[in-house]
């Protein structure tokens, strides 16, 4: 070691607090974007091996009924990898042990003594179907655990009214069924309610009496037309009726996992590019104090012989220096945290295949982008050291400042204020390059706090109001077959109900200028105390009978306004309806008419498909058993336990949130800490010759917490549109069909923020003051002024 | 007793003009001077009149206006900058008035901060010893006396081995027995190792020390004066 590099870490020691402290926001930058980048790489691979290894289909085509032989004239389209056809059915379940639960399973049925060549699923505990086991079935894995069903066991399906005992030869994961959603419409349902099963074709082909298929899942050639063959396929199916088309990016499993992944690598773009602003910035206010105090230092250097490149490189290396502690620890950080991240996911998603592989371009792609804002936040104040001229360096320096500000010169009064106020002010406009620093770290850190708590207090607020607002009903009645509306009555007067209103929901598929989208629409009674809906203002509405109320997402899906004419495909045929209007629907996307209305579009003016009711509290426990003692019933949804099930699954994004708002905090911490230091060591001479003018400490503390907060509260003031504009951004994501969030900021909540962030900025102010409480008058008043 | 050796360093009608703004300063003009190889020059003169500057201009850390400085034959008006730092490097050593030492290396390696950059360095203890701290190698800056900081950089001037030295008022921040002391040290590097000394003071007593002593004012010179009997710091009284 040379001892020009010996001075280089000596400096560093001299001020390590400082360099820490701006390594620290390198660090969290870089640990942020491994940390959501490497998680986003191990969950990107882990779903694209299953897909590969499970022969995820690139469509699905349902039917209404078609044999078993058209799966080879599909097969026979060039481009066509290979087909499965099978049985697509959601059917009454019921669980063993006597328990009196039924709920609603998707049977899929599968070749029976081999796997099927798309769709495929993966054993997990057991075996696959085995032909000497008769009726036997495979149960999806997150079900399973749920109702801690066993390889073993035995569950009945009921298929035409008619119980039949299966045995569960195998718990499955599947790649359609990652994240366990029913439908686009219902993502999040609980395992309560439904599950999926997988049965053996020819079980269902003997129950049915004959081996008929209904629904065809195809993969097709890499770099095939896909869209040129879903028409080929349609058109040879159309004989069958062909009900819906789903491609795997419309795929609810698939397209939850896609706009959670899309999140993830948001997040891992957008935030760490904030800390490394920061980070360059604090840098380079740093470095260019470094250079200005150590401007004697550096004419020395010149007159002895150092040459400026020699110059340039040391000051650089303090940069170099700084990024690479940040950066290194940043990616270590990042990568265990990353490992944390996508072991929580796991936890909750149902993954064939993880995938947890060391991303060593991510990892330098992190050290790259730490030390490449250092770098560049470098070049400037290192450039200006070896540009200095030696001679001058070393004469003294004019005194700098001690001029009267422009705001004094347009404003006149304000020289007539106390020295208390007059000083904060005159140092804040004097380095200006200095108070933008804080006012930029304040406001970046702030955004970041907000934008984590928007996404804490969304989740919040969208649970309200799907579960408190919309969906008022303690318990939704589904009935397996259409029932007459007299029912509502008899159930009415069961003792645990206080109300019981009638439900008709259609499938039905919509349609406008060419746009369709497959969803339900819902018939309820006009003045449903059951069921709220809300106008996109906020405002309570109903239906009224005249056209259908849709909810908000359809709006650009199917590009489509109020006074509109959508075209209802249903069973029963076509009907154009007006669109009444738009309705808030965080989770879904629905059509919603006067019961009446469903009625005629079903062609049956008698019939319902289910009761919403309001249950007597101490009675909730009981009402299940008590609904399923109708044998027409094929699924009991608790909003209670809806609510849990999403809100658990909320969690996983409140905890993510937390610690982002942690990192959010922290920024701010690092860049003020380091700034306001930075600007307390700066003034030492100064501030040490008003001591001995006779400011106390307690009057020179105020004067700089002054200073301190003033720029704090106009980084806040910035931060905070700042941190609405990005907290709409990234909710801008989650506008689809199947969630929708509203961007919520509840007032305590930009309180909170505002208290924290004052917080720190007081906090931030500790160590300068400390240091300036401890200073030896004579001797920094002595001190050469360099 | 006259240095005799060859015309070592030729100052050929200097002058250097500061931009203040509107006004120009002019800190030389014209200035013309021949010294001599192992020459003992004292530049004298008032606060302001150029003493400074004509030094930075030989030691090649500031450019003259106008006219060439030629050093060993070599003209050092016209070099560019590496030229320049290899000129630093390897003929000058500078002596300041506020030391300036590097405040984060310990006495020793202030020394070999100079030494690094040059191929054959006197040994660094030896030299430390030369000048009476070798006791005090491993103290930082601020754990030395003024005198002792003054020595630590006349250390790392001679440390270099350069045939010139360049002393801008090296006594003025010191009491009078250190100044004499420190004024001794540069004159044994004159005599006994041959140096070329430059050295600037508005002390007029210092002058009788020299071979030479040239006045300054305004940037102009308006005296040479030669001491037929440079007189041993160790007399000198002020
Ligand atoms: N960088 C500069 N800008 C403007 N004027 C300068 C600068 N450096 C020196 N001067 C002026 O040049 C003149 C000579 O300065 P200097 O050589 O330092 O004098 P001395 O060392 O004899 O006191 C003085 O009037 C001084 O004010
Ligand atoms: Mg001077």
């Amino acid at each position: 070691m040379n001892n020009l590099q010996r001075k280089l870490l000596r400096d560093l020691a001299a001020s390590k607090g400082l360099f820490l402290a701006v390594s620290a926001i390198i660090f969290l930058g870089v640990a942020f974007f491994g940390a959501s980048f490497m998680a986003f790489q191990n969950l990107k691979a882990s779903y694209d091996y299953s897909y590969e290894r499970l022969h995820f289909a690139d469509f699905t085509v349902k039917v209404a009924e078609a044999p078993q032989e058209t799966v080879n004239k599909l097969e026979a389209i060039s481009g066509v990898k290979a087909v499965t056809g099978r049985m697509n059915a959601d059917i009454p379940l019921k669980l063993p042990g006597g328990s009196v639960k039924t709920l609603l399973a998707r049977a899929i049925s599968l070749p029976s003594t081999s796997h099927p060549a798309v769709n495929d699923v993966k054993v997990e505990a057991g075996s696959y179907f085995r032909e000497e086991l008769e009726n036997s079935l495979l149960v999806e894995k997150s079900f399973a655990e749920h109702h801690k069903l066993k390889p073993g066991d035995t569950v009945s399906l009921t298929v035409d009214s008619q119980e039949v005992s299966f045995r569960v030869a195998g718990i499955v994961t599947s790649p359609e069924y990652i994240f366990a959603a029913k439908s686009r419409q219902e993502l999040l349902v609980s395992p309560e309610t439904f599950g999926v099963v997988f049965v053996p074709q020819s079980v269902v082909a003997s129950l049915m009496g004959k081996p008929v298929i209904n629904e065809f899942c195809v993969t097709i050639d890499d770099g095939a037309d896909r869209a040129g063959i879903i028409n080929q396929v349609e058109e040879i199916l159309t004989p069958y009726g062909v009900i819906d088309v789903v491609s795997s990016d419309e795929q609810p499993s698939n397209a939850a996992l896609e706009l959670d992944l899309q999140e993830f690598g948001e997040m891992a773009e957008v935030f760490p590019f904030l800390f490394l602003i920061i980070g360059a910035l604090a840098t380079y206010i740093l470095l260019t104090r470094i250079v200005h105090n150590q401007r004697a230092q550096i004419g020395v250097m010149r007159a002895v012989g150092y040459s400026r490149r020699q110059v340039l490189i040391h000051y650089l290396s303090f940069a170099l220096i700084i990024g690479i502690v940040g950066s290194i620890t940043g990616t270590v950080a990042g990568y265990l945290l990353s490992e944390t991240m996508t072991t929580l996911y796991i936890t909750i998603l149902k993954l064939p295949f993880t995938l947890m592989e060391t991303h060593w371009m991510a990892m330098e792609e992190g050290i790259f982008i730490g030390i490449v804002p250092c770098l560049i936040a470098g070049i400037l104040p290192a450039y200006a050291a070896s540009r200095i001229h030696p001679a001058e360096a070393m004469r003294t320096p004019p005194p700098t400042g001690g001029r009267r500000l422009l705001l004094e010169r347009l404003f006149p009064f304000l020289t007539r204020l106390s020295s208390l106020w007059k000083m904060p002010l005159r140092n804040i406009f004097r380095n200006r390059r200095r108070s933008l620093s804080i006012i930029i770290g304040v406001a970046f850190g702030t955004s970041l706090i907000l934008v984590s708590a928007a996404f804490i207090d969304s989740v919040e607020a969208i649970l309200g109001l799907q579960f408190d607002q919309i969906q008022r009903y303690d318990a939704q009645i589904t009935f397996a077959q259409p029932q007459p509306t007299t029912l509502t009555t008899k159930v009415q007067e069961w003792s645990e109900v206080t109300e019981a209103q009638p439900v008709l929901k259609i499938p039905s598929r919509l349609e406008h200028e060419g746009n369709t989208y497959s969803t339900l629409t819902v018939g309820i009674l006009s003045d449903s105390e059951l069921y709220g809906l809300y106008s996109m203002s906020g405002e309570q509405t109903k239906v009224t009978g005249d056209g259908i109320m849709l909810g908000e997402a359809l709006q650009e899906t199917l590009d489509i306004d109020t006074g509109d004419v959508v075209t209802l495909h249903t069973a029963s045929g076509l009907n154009q309806l007006k669109v009444a209007g738009f309705i808030k629907q965080p989770m879904g996307s629905l059509g919603y008419v006067t019961l009446n209305q469903a009625q005629k579009l079903a062609g049956d003016e008698d019939i319902i498909s289910g009761l919403m009711l309001s249950v007597n509290p101490q009675h909730i426990d009981d009402i299940r058993g008590k609904a399923f003692q109708m044998p027409v019933v094929a699924s009991v949804e608790l909003t209670a336990e809806s609510r849990a099930i999403v809100s658990d699954l909320f969690d996983l994004i409140d905890t993510m949130m937390w610690i982002m708002l942690g990192f959010g905090a922290a920024l701010a911490l690092a860049i003020v800490l380091t700034m306001v230091t930075v600007s307390i060591l700066e003034r030492r001479r100064e501030i040490a010759t008003m001591r001995t003018m006779g400011y106390s400490k307690g009057k020179l503390a105020a004067m700089l917490t002054i200073e301190n907060l003033f720029l704090g509260l106009v980084g806040l003031i910035l931060g905070i549109p700042l941190g609405y504009g990005l907290a709409l951004y990234f909710f801008s994501l989650f506008q689809t069909d199947m969630i929708s969030f509203d961007l919520v900021i509840f007032t305590h909540t930009y309180v909170l923020t505002a208290g924290l962030i004052i917080l720190i900025v007081l906090i931030s102010q500790v160590p300068g003051i400390r240091h300036l409480n401890r200073l030896e008058l004579a001797r920094v008043i002595k001190e050469q002024v360099s | 007793m006259a240095a005799k050796g060859n015309i070592q360093i030729n100052l050929s009608q200097v002058s250097k003009t500061y931009p203040m703004g509107m006004v120009k300063v002019e800190a030389l003009k014209g200035v013309s001077l021949e010294i001599k190889e192992g020459e003992f020059l004292v530049i004298m003169g008032p606060s302001g009149s150029g003493k400074t500057t004509l030094l930075n201009l030989v030691g090649g850390i500031d450019s003259a206006t106008s006219g060439s400085i030629s050093v060993d034959d070599t003209d050092i008006t016209t070099m560019d900058e590496r030229e320049l730092t290899n000129y630093r490097r390897n003929h000058i050593g500078f002596v300041f008035q506020f030391f300036n030492l590097i405040p984060t290396l310990t006495a020793k390696e202030n020394v070999e901060f100079a030494t690094e950059l040059v191929k054959e360095p006197r040994d660094t203890m030896a030299v430390l010893e030369e000048v009476g701290l070798k006791e005090r190698a491993a103290h930082y800056p601020s754990e030395l006396s003024g005198g002792e900081q003054q020595r630590v950089a006349i250390a790392r001037a001679l440390a270099k081995d350069p045939p010139i030295l360049l002393c801008d008022e090296p006594t003025g921040e010191l009491d009078f027995e250190t100044g004499k002391h420190i004024l001794n040290m540069l004159r044994m590097a004159n005599e006994k190792n041959r140096k070329t000394v430059l050295l600037v003071t508005h002390n007029t007593a210092i002058g009788e020390i020299a071979h030479r002593v040239v006045r300054l004012r305004s940037g102009e010179i308006i005296e040479v004066k030669q001491n037929e009997r440079p007189i041993d710091p160790q007399e000198l009284k002020w």
